[in-house]
């Protein structure tokens, strides 16, 4: 890992056209700010290890688990109109 | 606002579009960058709110639910980029699924609101979506029992 010392207001470039700024320091906190291309995705880690977990436990249901959501399904749309 | 099952039952049919052949995730998943290529499959009953999408090169698939049937209240802001990138010109052009967690108890599965599959109907192209606006990941498919 690289590891840069930045005061407020100090930026770091990443690449030609990404530029991360310190706005803010607080206790534990940090402010950052973020100019990237609309192309580049930014997002909080955290978000997209959430995202990482929920698919891996979506992943695959066995098939117990699918006859039983199959077993509470309602009849086929059709056979009842809807009141 | 959740659905439950008898309210599921009067849901008017509302069936996403199956777009024809592979549906491709250039990026992959979250926790499954190499899986790219599925198909989507019609699940349960005729009609019904669900799918499912199996892919082509592992053994892995992925029970997708229509959001509207379930969530009805439910919009994904699609970024502009995100649209562009998936060549959508209009929202006519996206279908938009969730992704279902069934766990040991399929009356407590769940719904990942937060990162939506959207899918160009035409092209099969693909993204699981990042909403970022704190939206769950485990949503509750049906509402409590007598709530």
């Amino acid at each position: 890992m690289l590891v840069l010392t930045r005061s407020t207001n100090q930026s770091i470039m990443i690449g030609p056209d990404v530029v991360v700024t310190v706005l803010e320091v607080r206790g534990d906190h940090v402010r950052l700010g973020i100019t990237a291309p609309r192309s580049v995705a930014v997002y909080r880690e955290e978000v997209i290890a959430q995202l990482e977990a929920a698919n891996r436990d979506a992943s695959s249901p066995s098939a117990a688990a699918l006859d039983e959501l199959r077993s509470l399904e309602p009849p086929a749309s059709g056979a009842t109109e809807p009141t | 606002m959740n659905a439950t099952l008898q309210d599921l039952s009067n849901a008017p049919a509302a069936p996403p579009t199956h777009p024809a052949g592979e549906i491709i995730f250039d990026h992959g998943l979250p926790g499954f960058p190499s899986t790219r290529r599925f198909l989507l499959e019609a699940w349960g009953v005729a009609n019904g709110p669900f799918s499912l999408l199996r892919s082509v090169e592992r053994d892995t698939e992925f029970l997708l639910a229509d959001p509207d049937v379930f969530f009805p209240d439910y919009t994904a802001e699609i970024d502009d980029e995100t649209a562009t990138w998936l060549g959508l010109r209009q929202a006519d052009d996206a279908v938009l699924f969730v992704i279902v967690t069934v766990g040991d108890r399929a009356d407590q599965a769940t719904a990942n609101l937060l990162g939506p599959i959207v899918v160009n109907r035409s092209t099969g192209r693909a993204i699981q979506a990042v909403l970022n606006e704190g939206f769950s990941t485990r949503e509750p498919l049906f509402a409590t029992r007598g709530a």
